[in-house]
């Protein structure tokens, strides 16, 4: 490729470039929180700790700031919801969590990512009954918009779970 | 246009702080892994696989890499098919999130069984090459399968 020297008249061009490029990267990917920013791991395990007791109040205001709109939640029987359906299910009843106990065992932050692994009893009401879970689970978090917000729920059922 | 320089440098600075591993090689990489497994390749499993790796499978069980790539090298899990789909990579500097599904028959400790699994991964961006770092999936069963498609 032979390359020229840029003329005057080209530096328009050459900026305007760069500038859409900048766009275009900036769109595409999410940038690194500044250091101390996030609040590190106390700030995720509040974050966990206030989004399960979201889940058994059903507080749709506190779920749409620590849910990311790309949010993919898989229950533990591989049912998968979006954030809005998520959300939408609890205010409705649809989906009822009498309670939920959680323990996490680990935090890890990857920069603007972050991953939490743990497990939890909880009790969900179906259908007038209750049903009691014990899961292990894994949930990704992203730092987005100066907060941490969950994109990525997995959990499975363990052996000693009451309901298999 | 010497003048113009540092209005540039500002302007660049995002591409800077742009991932040095792209989308196409994180599903790359994820692919390679599950490929791997089908084969007991355990040399590039050692090479995709985080030495931090936590490794959380559909029963609710965590290994560490020794502990995963141990079974699928002695053969206490031994992978018959795997059909993998990789349904969206998000980039984030140095780490990438990865969802997707995937359909495996396996042999475990002589007990052979086949699944469908949502899964979530997450690559670090380590040596040059992405890393997986978290692995962890769910399985679909059958009542939930249609609500899940």
């Amino acid at each position: 490729m032979k390359m020229r020297r840029t003329s005057p008249r080209n530096v328009p061009i050459v900026i305007a470039t760069i500038a859409a490029m900048t766009m275009l990267c900036g769109n595409s990917v999410a940038k690194e929180p500044a250091q101390g920013e996030t609040g590190g791991e106390a700030a995720l395990r509040a974050a966990e700790l206030k989004r399960f007791e979201a889940n058994v109040t059903a507080d749709a205001r506190v779920l749409g700031e620590v849910l990311d709109d790309g949010l993919e939640y898989v229950h533990s029987n591989g049912e998968l919801d979006s954030k809005q359906s998520f959300i939408e299910s609890l205010t409705s009843g649809r989906r009822d969590y009498a309670s939920t106990v959680a323990d996490i065992e680990s935090v890890r932050i990857l920069g603007a990512v972050a991953i939490i692994r743990g497990k939890a009893r909880v009790t969900v009401i179906d259908a007038g009954s209750s049903r009691d879970l014990h899961i292990g689970y894994t949930d990704v978090w992203v730092w987005k918009d100066h907060r941490w917000q969950m994109t990525a729920w997995r959990s499975a059922r363990l052996p000693d779970s009451p309901v298999k | 246009m010497r003048r113009l320089l540092p209005l540039i440098a500002l302007l660049a600075a995002p591409l800077a702080a742009a991932p040095r591993g792209d989308e196409a090689a994180a599903r790359a990489t994820i692919l390679q892994r599950f490929e791997a497994a089908l084969h007991a390749d355990v040399a590039t499993l050692d090479r995709l696989l985080a030495d931090d790796l936590e490794y959380c499978n559909f029963r609710g069980t965590c290994q560490t890499k020794n502990e995963y790539i141990g079974e699928v090298r002695s053969g206490v899990l031994k992978y018959l098919t795997i059909e993998p789909v990789v349904d969206r990579v998000k980039l984030y500097a140095d780490t990438a999130t990865v969802l997707g599904r995937v359909s495996v028959t396996a042999v475990r400790s002589g007990e052979e069984r086949s699944v469908h699994l949502l899964y979530a991964g997450v690559l670090a961006w380590r040596d040059d090459r992405w890393q997986l770092t978290t692995w962890a999936s769910t399985i679909i069963e059958p009542q939930a399968e249609t609500k899940s498609k």
